[in-house]
């Protein structure tokens, strides 16, 4: 008895224990459940070559997005303006391209365009992230106000400049730059071509059919893969955690938590821009609508991926596997007919409750509530 | 005998028109527990603060080794080696004890901030650390929220003494802990004096855990010491006595015998 300590009270989990604890592991299995499911109702047409490129295209949106919000999540704050930050970059992008350089500095190419574009939005990001560590105010309230104000300032900036609040049919900059391409071109088109000659990936006339999937999903990857070093391997990701926990424990310890907190409402600034950019030389088009709501589907994958409200913890992976859920079944509707696309936002809502009382509970449980 | 670590002489803080501390001194040596004690509103977490850095002074002086220092900030305090364990102890709880341990100051391969962590020896010398001083965690990289109490105490008593405190603040260390713990506590303390180096100011409203460690006593009431003195030189109903602001015993008897 005597040699008993408090570590003895601890029990020592088995591997799958720890496995099934994680906070990837509840995302996991809804984003298997939703592979299945889509894939017999839609006959294996989602998951065919075509349906493989159409749903990473939009898994990649959501995934650019989302790691954005897990992020600035995991150290405490919101940013609602997300969706109105990625409306203003495409906005700021296509109008470059279209009308020229601001203050007649002449023609723009496609290089110039996302780089002006880019320091704006990552000033709104500084700026909406200083505003929220110096008042102390909810970043909730701030990031609200950001949203009004830059869909606003897009809308206003479209019908001043462009007469209409849409620019179509812009050139084709990812046929001649190479740096358009990036953002708007294909890529793993090499896999594509191997599935071709392995006798997949046919049109009707046996022709290769898709020769590769969109550029976006290799900026997904690179910033998904990023995120989840930083936040697991580095000085910056622990620094990220103790500042979404217990912001004065760690000012205590010596963690600059106002820098931590600015350089991630910059880096979902960042996230917004390469959405809007992909967006803008994929389509050659810009909208003032563009990204409506996207902000909330942004922390509701975050959410899902096991992100907790409060902050101080989260996971890139389980962001990973949110955005692979809600991209399949905001897309579903494309493959099998009889659905009705409205059940993406109901499916939204029934999962996002789920996965909200799911965090509460890993909360509880490491907090030794439970 | 052993100069003093640290030494404090009529330090008087004020905020606005309220005098906190009136004229405050004391010495602290190392391998010594110092019992601070006094009730509330004596201006113990004054004191300290200023000892930790968190409020300049309005007058007077503190020596480190003999040498005249000013605290501007937590970071001067800590890096002249006063090291403060608060009574919330500036824990993380979502977040794995080695990560705690080190945070602000983890041990890196590559550049400052995005450089990577070198995990596996920061887990090794974050048990080794603990084990130390008397408590064997068996999985450094559990969150600190499933510890105990007293388990969170020795971490934070820990990280200090690794990252160079030489006198260790401990507020209130034992106040909102249960018994078994508090006795795990006090047992961590005695092991930080046993090693001779280190110097403990130990503020406490107990006056039974203050008997059972301190080699030191300073009382303050209303900002001023009421008494001090080495653990054998003070009587226990003196003790009492202090820690109650000087009132004495049989007067509080009568009062309550009078209602």
């Amino acid at each position: 008895m005597s040699d008993r300590s408090e570590a003895d009270r601890r029990q020592q989990e088995s591997r799958v224990q720890r496995l099934i604890r994680r906070p990837e592991a509840g995302a996991m299995v809804v984003m298997i459940v939703a592979i299945v499911s889509i894939t017999i109702a839609s006959n294996g047409n989602a998951l065919n070559a075509l349906g493989i490129k159409n749903n990473l295209a939009i898994i990649a949106q959501f995934g650019i997005i989302a790691t954005g919000a897990a992020m600035l999540m995991i150290a405490g704050e919101f940013d609602l303006s997300i969706g109105s930050m990625i409306g203003f970059s495409g906005m700021s992008i296509a109008m470059m391209l279209k009308w020229g350089l601001p203050f007649g500095l002449g023609a723009a190419t496609p290089f110039s365009a996302f780089f002006i574009t880019l320091a704006m939005t990552l000033a709104l990001g500084w700026l909406i992230g200083t505003i929220v560590v110096r008042s102390g105010l909810s970043s909730f309230i701030v990031s609200l106000a950001f949203l009004f104000f830059l869909r606003g300032t897009t809308e206003v900036c479209f019908r001043l400049i462009n007469q209409s609040t849409q620019i179509s049919g812009l050139e084709d900059f990812k046929e001649t730059s190479w740096f358009a391409d990036i953002f708007g071109g294909e890529a793993f088109g090499f896999l594509y071509d191997i599935a071709f000659q392995l006798g997949f990936n046919l049109n009707r006339r046996g022709e290769q059919w898709v020769t590769g999937v969109d550029a976006r999903v290799v900026w997904w990857i690179v910033i998904a893969g990023a995120a989840y070093i930083i936040l697991s391997r580095t000085q910056l990701g622990n620094w990220i955690f103790a500042t979404g926990d217990n912001k004065d424990a760690a000012r205590a310890n010596g963690v600059p938590v106002n820098r931590v907190k600015v350089g991630l409402f910059m880096f979902t600034a960042f996230c917004a821009t390469i959405f809007a950019a992909c967006q803008v030389f994929d389509t050659n088009t810009a909208d003032a609508a563009k990204g409506n709501l996207m902000e909330l589907n942004a922390i509701a994958i975050a959410v899902v991926g096991g992100t907790l409200m409060t902050g101080g913890f989260g996971s890139v992976i389980g962001v990973v596997f949110g955005a692979v859920t809600f991209g399949l079944v905001a897309n579903a509707v494309f493959y099998i007919p009889w659905l009705d696309g409205s059940w993406y936002r109901v499916f939204v809502g029934v999962v996002l409750l789920a996965a909200v009382f799911a965090n509460e509970r890993i909360r509880k449980r490491i907090t030794g509530g439970i | 005998m052993a100069e003093p670590y640290l030494k404090v002489e009529g330090i008087v803080k004020k905020f606005g028109p309220f005098t906190a501390l009136n004229g405050v001194s004391l010495d602290v040596y190392p391998g010594e527990v110092h019992a601070l004690l006094g009730d509330n509103g004596a201006g113990k977490s004054t004191l300290i603060k200023t000892l930790a850095g968190v409020h300049e002074p309005t007058a007077g002086q503190i020596y480190v080794e003999g040498k005249p220092v000013k605290f501007r900030s937590p970071r001067d305090a800590s890096s002249a080696g006063i090291g403060t364990v608060y009574q919330d102890l500036a824990v993380n709880p979502l977040i794995s004890v080695t990560r705690n341990f080190f945070m602000g100051r983890e041990l890196l391969r590559g550049p400052k901030g995005i450089g990577l962590l070198r995990m596996d020896e920061m887990d090794k010398i974050a048990h080794d650390e603990m084990l130390k001083i008397g408590i064997d965690i068996s999985d450094p990289q559990q969150a600190v929220g499933t510890m105990s109490g007293g388990q969170r105490q020795t971490l934070a008593i820990a990280r200090a003494i690794y990252f160079g405190a030489k006198v260790l603040i401990l507020d209130e260390p034992t106040s909102a802990l249960g018994q078994k713990q508090q006795m795990e506590v006090l047992k961590t303390m005695m092991r930080v004096r046993k090693r001779g180096d280190i110097a403990i100011i130990f503020i406490t409203h107990n006056e039974i855990h203050s008997q059972l460690v301190a080699d030191r006593y300073t009382f303050l009431a209303l900002g001023q010491v009421i008494g001090a003195g080495k653990a054998g030189e003070l009587e226990h109903d003196e003790i009492r006595r202090l820690m109650a602001g000087g009132a004495e015993m049989a007067d509080l008897e009568q009062e309550l015998s009078g209602i």
